[in-house]
């Protein structure tokens, strides 16, 4: 007898998806059903202000990954209204861009994804000395010794005396589907607490070049600092020597701790090769060496990979109405020519309708609607997104770095390249891309260095900031690559305010429903055919969703139309 | 001794950006020392974990519920929040009682910590504060400030 599990909310982060998922007698799942299970509606706020503000509101959408939408956001309306950014700028961008990215992915793998294989529990049995001993075999890093390991676990054996485990209380301890020994679950534990270190300092580059963090300024034009090797206040040799700083520290703490463990965590799960799913990667590409539409140019390349197929990588436009679409068969809106029909964000339309069950309730209608997520499309695929995607195209396309370090991993795993279409696969290609993202750090920071050595401070054109420059009309198309996927913004602007704008979120791609032609979305495609050790305890589940990373919040924030349960309020 | 004044919240959906006014308004009403910095936590969760761990004192001001709670401003010690956070009462999957278990096991945690709060009546999205939000925001702001002088007066 086929049996249910349905697991809500998954994210770690804030925002709400629930799955549910059938699964067989044997404990197999046999089809899984993504749904976001709160209105998304910035698009609606956003409508009759001032272009030149969305990139503010923008940023809020999402808990976490502000600034990629700030940065997608000033890129749609500087493209509408034909504004070409200074080097400058255009270098800092990339700079903060590849910050966030890098942050994200080590706190992913550390704080959000790391306890789906390390069993925080298992650690407090770990021998020290064998710990200190496997720590000094993968790594040079110098925080290894015995006593090291010895305190750590004395703390934890404390903290988890105390009542504490808070942090660590929504792990199924003990489930067989982990593998590791204890020695390296100790070693997971300790480089989850030093990598909070790690990201706190990261992100300072940030506030150098944002002004502020969290929430640092982008500007229409450029961005919002100035330069000056001379100034106490502006972007100085002294600040510059600061993020030199942190760049060097980010890499070496990738380069002998993030990759070290993703191998050695890995190695005991090689045989755990599920969660690979559809087989089609989309990536519109990020990082321009000169302007947003020279796409050659771009050091993340843009394409897209149907079918696994390494061979062909396939051009992408997401300006082209065939291309990128959006329909709601199954999700909790209307469109006025059809649910069915798909529309390309130019066209899009945000019009709620909630036929869903009256909460609360035990299943949702999936024959139906299921989703507050709509359902985006390439040529009518379903696509994953984010850093497998990525570093697929790019591997595909034959990024000289890319093959040498996915070669490096494969290798030392001894795996060939089929292993990367699975949970772990994903995972694996967050470290890759993380490591290849922080190279780029340094890139941006010579580049920058190089310009102000010649003189150019610019960071800001200012020629078309005032409305009357503006076009009656107008529209434009803002990308980036997020750490969680590829992300869009459609803007229209008449009469100097928005008229419509419309974001294709990467968690909208990953965790879409089904489309009208009955094809799953990414999440469900990869869940289909993973065995379940303990369908009470689904660890596995948790492990595929948390693979993609997660992020409802920015597909369907804190917002519930029913008034269940106060899950739109936060508090501790 | 460093002060962080820290205001969560999403100021898209109505009283849920309680926290992030009351703190722009108590940035607004007055002189501090250069000790004392204001941050916008915005819905950041663990990335806010540096501005706990790296001071003396926090205070932090957030929108929070349960229902049965009256339309008043709350406050709570340090002490008060371990038992405040096994009530479940949060929906943020990591939120300030991840940073305060995560503080508490480095060995971080600053030696004063206060919440304040109010329970939101109205969380629509694109909503401003409701006029019962606007109202207790000078309340709390005004006991914020208590606070704070109290803390600076410690240090004096």
């Amino acid at each position: 007898m086929a049996k249910k599990i349905v697991v809500d909310p998954i994210p770690r982060i804030e925002g709400h998806l629930r799955i549910e998922a059938k699964v067989n007698d044997n404990n197999v799942i046999e089809e899984a059903y993504s749904s976001g299970t709160m209105w998304r509606g910035i698009e609606v706020i956003l409508k009759g202000r001032d272009p030149r503000d969305a990139w503010a509101f923008a940023e809020r959408i999402c808990g976490v990954c502000t600034t990629v939408h700030a940065l997608a956001s000033v890129r749609c309306v500087e493209d509408a209204l034909g504004i070409q950014i200074p080097p400058n700028a255009r270098i800092i961008r990339n700079l903060m861009n590849a910050t966030q990215q890098t942050q994200d992915h080590l706190v992913h793998f550390y704080h959000l994804h790391a306890l789906d294989w390390v069993d925080v529990v298992s650690a407090l049995k770990a021998d020290p000395k064998m710990t200190s001993d496997i720590a000094q075999s993968i790594s040079s890093w110098p925080k290894s010794s015995v006593g090291y390991f010895k305190d750590l676990q004395q703390r934890l054996v404390g903290f988890v005396e105390s009542g504490q485990l808070g942090i660590f209380s929504n792990g199924y301890w003990g489930h067989p589907a982990y593998k590791l020994p204890p020695e390296v679950n100790l070693i997971g534990v300790a480089h989850y607490l030093e990598a909070l270190d790690f990201q706190k300092e990261i992100v300072k580059i940030h506030t150098v070049f944002g002004g502020k963090n969290p929430h640092p300024n982008y500007v229409v034009g450029g961005m919002a600092c100035a330069i000056d090797p001379e100034s106490d206040t502006a972007i100085n040799i002294e600040r510059l020597a600061m993020v030199r700083k942190i760049i060097d520290d980010t890499r070496q703490f990738i380069d002998q701790v993030y990759i070290p463990d993703l191998i050695a965590i890995a190695g005991f799960y090689k045989e755990w090769l599920y969660g690979g799913g559809l087989g089609n990667y989309l990536s519109y590409g990020d990082f321009p060496e000169t302007t947003l539409d020279d796409f050659k140019t771009l050091l993340w390349p843009r394409g897209a990979i149907l079918n696994k197929d390494l061979n062909t990588v396939l051009d992408v436009d997401p300006r082209d109405a065939s291309q990128v679409t959006e329909e709601v068969s199954h999700s909790w809106y209307t469109y006025s020519k059809g649910d069915d029909k798909g529309l390309h964000p130019w066209q899009g339309e945000t019009t709620p309708a909630y036929t869903g069950p009256k909460p609360p309730f035990e299943h949702l209608d999936t024959d139906r609607k299921y989703s507050w997520l709509k359902t985006p499309r390439w040529k009518n695929n379903p696509m994953e997104v984010g850093p497998l995607a990525r570093v697929l195209v790019a591997y595909a396309k034959g990024d000289p770095m890319i093959k040498d370090t996915v070669g490096m991993v494969l290798s030392k795993l001894q795996v060939g390249p089929e292993a990367l279409f699975s949970t772990l696969g994903r995972t694996a290609a967050r470290g890759i891309e993380c490591k290849q993202t922080a190279g780029f750090m340094r890139h941006y920071y010579e580049q920058l260095v190089d310009n102000i050595k010649k003189g150019d401070y610019r960071t800001f054109n200012s020629e078309r900031w005032n409305p009357s420059t503006w076009p009656k009309e107008c529209k434009g198309f803002g990308y980036s690559e997020a750490p969680r996927g590829s992300l869009g913004h459609w803007i229209q602007i008449e009469n100097e305010k928005i008229r419509e704008y419309q974001i294709v979120v990467p968690s909208t791609w990953n965790a879409s429903p089904r489309d009208a032609n009955g094809n799953v979305g990414a999440y469900e495609s990869a869940l289909k055919g993973t065995p379940m050790a303990n369908p009470e305890q689904p660890l596995e589940i948790l492990r595929t969703v948390h693979s993609f990373d997660p992020c409802l919040a920015c597909a369907s924030h804190v917002f519930d139309m029913n008034g269940r349960e106060v899950t739109s309020v936060r508090i501790v | 001794m460093r002060i962080n004044v820290i205001g969560l919240g999403n100021i898209l959906f109505g009283d849920e950006g309680f926290g992030v006014e009351a703190v722009r308004e108590f940035e607004r009403q007055g002189e501090y020392p250069e000790s004392v910095q204001f941050v916008d936590g915005g819905t950041q969760g663990i990335y806010l974990l540096d501005y706990i761990e790296s001071c003396d004192a926090v205070m932090v001001f957030d929108a929070l519920i349960p229902e049965e709670f009256e339309s008043e401003v709350y406050i709570y010690q340090k002490q008060e929040l371990p038992g405040f956070i096994h009530r479940k009462m949060s929906s943020h999957q990591m939120g300030l009682s991840e940073l305060i278990g995560l503080a508490n096991l480095r060995g971080r945690m600053p030696e004063k910590f206060v919440l304040i709060g109010i329970p939101p009546k109205c969380l629509d999205l694109g909503a401003a504060l409701t006029p019962e939000a606007r109202s207790l925001l000078d309340k709390s702001v005004e006991k914020g400030r208590e606070i704070l002088d109290g803390w600076l007066q410690g240090e004096a």
